[in-house]
Parts: C-alpha cells; sequence; structure tokens
C-alpha cells in the first residue's frame, strides 16, 4: 500500500490522462451486458488475421470517391426515429439501398444502437458527410463524388453481410465506377 | 455490429481492388476484424463524421480521413482524430456499462430488448416490408 501511495505521488505533474480517458472497449462492455441480461453465449465479431490493401490509383484530386452508410432512410410509417428517439428496430432494413448524391437525403439512425446518452442524433452531418463531400469536390480536394451512395444493411448475421450484402455493395460502386470509398459507421 | 458491417464491407471491396477508407467511433471492433485504413474519432457512438452542430469539426474530419485514403502506407493503418469530444472524459464511462445500471433499470432493458427481438423477427419474415 505504501509503495502504492508513492507512485500515485510520483505521478503528480507528468500529465498523464485518467486511466479511463481511452477507447471504450466495446466488445467488452457488451459482452458483459449481454451476459448479465442473461443472453447465452457471447457474439462472436468477425475477425481476421490477413487484411488486404488496394492502393488508390489515382491521386485523390482526380478520384471519384463513393459513400457507404449504415444509416436509413426515414419512413414516415415506422415510429419515431429521432431526433433522440429509442432503439426503434422496426426503422431497420435489411437490403441494400442507393440514393443519388446530387440532392439532400433525410437519414436517420434510430435502428442503431448508438449513444443516446452523450448524444442526440440532431444533426445528420455526423454521420452521413454527404454535403462536406460535395463541397470537397466542389475546392477541387477530391475529382468528383460517385453518382449515388449506398446504405448498408446492419445484420447480425455474418452470412447475410458477407453473402447477401458485401457482394451487392461491391456490384454498385463498381457500376458507379468509384476509385474509391468512404465508409461511415454510426 | 455497425462498425463489423463496415468493416466487413471494406475488406470486401479492398479484396477486389477497391481502395477504402472508414470512419468510426468503435475503435476495437473495427480493429479487431481487420481494415486496410480507419479514422478513428474518439466520440460517442453516433459520431463518425464530427461533432454536432460543429461544421468545423465535421469538415476536419472528413479531410483526415481522405487523408488516410491517400497516405496509408500498410493495412492496419489507424489514424486517430486529434479532436476531443469533451475535456471531461467521464462519458466513456457510461455506454452499457452494467456496472453502472441499478438491477431494476437491467430488468427494465432485459424486457426492452426482448420486445426489440420480437418487432425486429416480424420484419425479417416479411422482407418487402422493409424495401
Amino acid at each position: 500500500v505504501k509503495e502504492a501511495v508513492m507512485s500515485d505521488r510520483e505521478e503528480e505533474g507528468f500529465g498523464f490522462a485518467p486511466e479511463h480517458d481511452a477507447p471504450i472497449p466495446y466488445m467488452t462492455r457488451i459482452r458483459e451486458y449481454y451476459q448479465t441480461l442473461g443472453y447465452g453465449a457471447p457474439y462472436r465479431w468477425a475477425h481476421y488475421a490477413e487484411v488486404p490493401f488496394a492502393p488508390l490509383k489515382k491521386p485523390l484530386a482526380e478520384s471519384r470517391i463513393g459513400l457507404i452508410t449504415t444509416a436509413a432512410p426515414f419512413q414516415p410509417d415506422k415510429g419515431d426515429q429521432g431526433p433522440g428517439a429509442a432503439y426503434n428496430g422496426g426503422a431497420k432494413f435489411y437490403r441494400v439501398y442507393s440514393g443519388e448524391t446530387d440532392r439532400d437525403h433525410d437519414l436517420r439512425i434510430s435502428h442503431i444502437g448508438y449513444d443516446r446518452t452523450h448524444t442526440t442524433a440532431e444533426d445528420s452531418n455526423t454521420w452521413f458527410p454527404l454535403p462536406a463531400l460535395r463541397r470537397l469536390a466542389e475546392q477541387g480536394c477530391i475529382g468528383e463524388v460517385a453518382p449515388h451512395f449506398h446504405g448498408a444493411p446492419t445484420d447480425r448475421s455474418h452470412r447475410a453481410t458477407l453473402h447477401r450484402d458485401c457482394p451487392e455493395l461491391l456490384k454498385r460502386v463498381r457500376e458507379d465506377g468509384v476509385d474509391a470509398v468512404v465508409l461511415v459507421a454510426v | 455490429v455497425c462498425h463489423q458491417t463496415v468493416s466487413l464491407a471494406a475488406r470486401h471491396l479492398e479484396e477486389n481492388g477497391i481502395p477504402t477508407v472508414i470512419m468510426g467511433c468503435a475503435k476495437d471492433i473495427v480493429e479487431y476484424v481487420g481494415v486496410p485504413r480507419f479514422l478513428f474519432s474518439d466520440f460517442p457512438l453516433g459520431n463518425p463524421a464530427g461533432k454536432p452542430h460543429n461544421p468545423e469539426s465535421q469538415a476536419l474530419t472528413l479531410e483526415l480521413a481522405l487523408r488516410v485514403l491517400e497516405t496509408a502506407p500498410a493495412p492496419r493503418t489507424t489514424v486517430q482524430s486529434p479532436l476531443r469530444w469533451s475535456a471531461d472524459p467521464e462519458w466513456k464511462l457510461d455506454f452499457s456499462n452494467i456496472a453502472r445500471l441499478s438491477l431494476e433499470e437491467i430488468a427494465r432493458r432485459r424486457a426492452e430488448f426482448d420486445r426489440q427481438k420480437e418487432i425486429a423477427k416480424t420484419i425479417r419474415e416479411k422482407p418487402q416490408a422493409a424495401e
């Protein structure tokens, strides 16, 4: 105990951040959370040792950039979708969808387990950066925005994501002729 | 699951020759899946593209993501945005932290979780309704 007290004192003046001021360990939190709520086997997260890497073929200023989101189009008949809505499983979608990037869209995140204590989902620019991407194209930072953005369903089933949704997303971004894609996880 | 979905999609695009960058707030999930390029914002889930009502932070976040896309030297490149959600890191202790919930709150959440699973099941059984 004496040594612990000593080292606490020695730490003063080093400017260390508090111990909990680190990225939240979501997998641990979620596992403990659902175990306590009484749900059997813990969720098996996708996990790979090898990671693919495709280099950018052109400078950004000449590249056509695509956008993929997990946000959902607002559906007036599907209950409260925010801002500030409780989790709304009814607003989920189960097929890849697409929208044109030359106009604005009303996308919501009530179907996602975002942090409802510390954020309220009032400003869609915090999860759907299409207007910001268009501005970068106007400024010449990127060549252009791809003609469509695409919505990826957030399915707990790995089979659904890997065999149904990923090939569909690839097909659609290829049709758009993208050089690279920005994916935004809500 | 949202971060997992996007990570799997990024991997699939890369395997087929399309470079990607992910913007997200759940560092452990994205890195555990294993992705080529990742701009991590240490913000509450729901804010992968910057702070609410703060266009400067949103512009900076997207610009950083594109810099990561352009300059990453190898797969598993994670860059952490220098932006801070708040000077006080207390918010990080709240999310799904079972140690912070009362027994009554745990019981209430268990009932709500069952109800949401039932709703999702109903929709899945008639997929055309979800399109």
